[in-house]
């Protein structure tokens, strides 16, 4: 295959880059930025928050572009790009709830609180997991990428319901830090807080399209041996 | 448990997270690697076989 090695190369510079850039962040974020002057150090762990359900965010939207194609098209890639984004998801949303768990007890005093937007999140990570379980579930791969890429649309409805709940319900949570409607992100927060929190976005945004790239080609691996084993068997 | 600590807590449990979901991936992905070398591909078989 001629064009399997360019494809590893362009990886790996995205994972050598990936990889500066959340060296990076951790340094400015961890050592440079400043302490917040309300929350002192434990406003940190917005370095990481933040960024993290972005990364979830975004990798659902790509479980979104890639079902509605699936649906659409009915093409393979699509299926994978959707399972793949989906995995990632998943661990990105866990790991954002385990942050906000660990953020909210210093500052609420409670570990978890049934938050509207605490619960929407939940929620999602529940959708998503259900993707996954359901397509370990149904043995017919077509059927079970058609399932799961319907899950994966109306699982997405739940985005957009999580960015307004601070809007609509009285919640603990504080309202968005940088997505705030008619506001630039330097308004609601302070350029040395600011700069850490974009380095560390851009650092796990890297690193989900390094990490998409390994399992979508492992997507495509595991379809190409079932086709071998299918063509053997036939 | 001070602010620092909270901190720590939450660094570490992401970056060691991503960290064991890097090997893991990168374990399934060898593996599948291995698999499809030891299948033979009918489509080269067959290509071989023209030539």
């Amino acid at each position: 295959m001629p064009a399997a090695q360019p494809v590893r190369k362009r990886r790996g510079i995205l994972g050598a880059l990936s990889l500066v850039a959340i060296g990076i962040g951790l340094y400015w974020g961890l050592v440079i930025a400043p302490p917040d002057a309300y929350q002192g150090e434990v406003q940190r762990i917005m370095y990481l928050h933040l960024p993290s359900i972005l990364t979830a965010y975004l990798s659902y939207f790509l479980v979104f572009i890639g079902s509605c194609m699936y649906l659409w098209k009915r093409e393979k890639r699509d299926d994978i790009l959707a399972h793949s984004a989906a995995e990632i998801g998943v661990l990105f949303t866990a790991l954002t709830i385990i942050e906000g768990s660990i953020w909210g007890r210093p500052t609420w005093g409670v570990w978890w609180t049934w938050d509207a937007r605490l619960t929407l999140t939940a929620i999602l990570l529940l959708i998503y997991a259900g993707y996954l379980m359901l397509r370990s579930l149904i043995e017919d791969e077509s059927r079970a990428a058609s399932a799961a890429a319907v899950l994966g649309i109306v699982g997405f409805l739940d985005i957009p319901l999580i960015h307004m709940s601070v809007y609509w319900w009285r919640t603990l949570h504080q309202p968005p830090s940088i997505l705030q409607p008619n506001k630039a992100p330097w308004e609601n927060i302070a350029w040395p807080l600011l700069i850490p929190l974009l380095i560390n976005i851009v650092a796990f945004l890297l690193l989900l399209f390094y990490l998409l790239s390994l399992r979508y080609r492992l997507g495509e691996m595991r379809d190409e041996i079932r086709m071998r084993r299918l063509e053997q068997s036939a | 448990m001070g602010h620092w600590s909270f901190v720590a807590l939450a660094y570490g449990i992401v970056w060691s997270v991503i960290v064991v979901y890097f090997f893991f991936l990168k374990r399934r992905y060898r593996k599948a690697q291995m698999q499809l070398s030891a299948l033979p591909s009918t489509r080269t078989i067959e290509e071989h076989e023209q030539t």
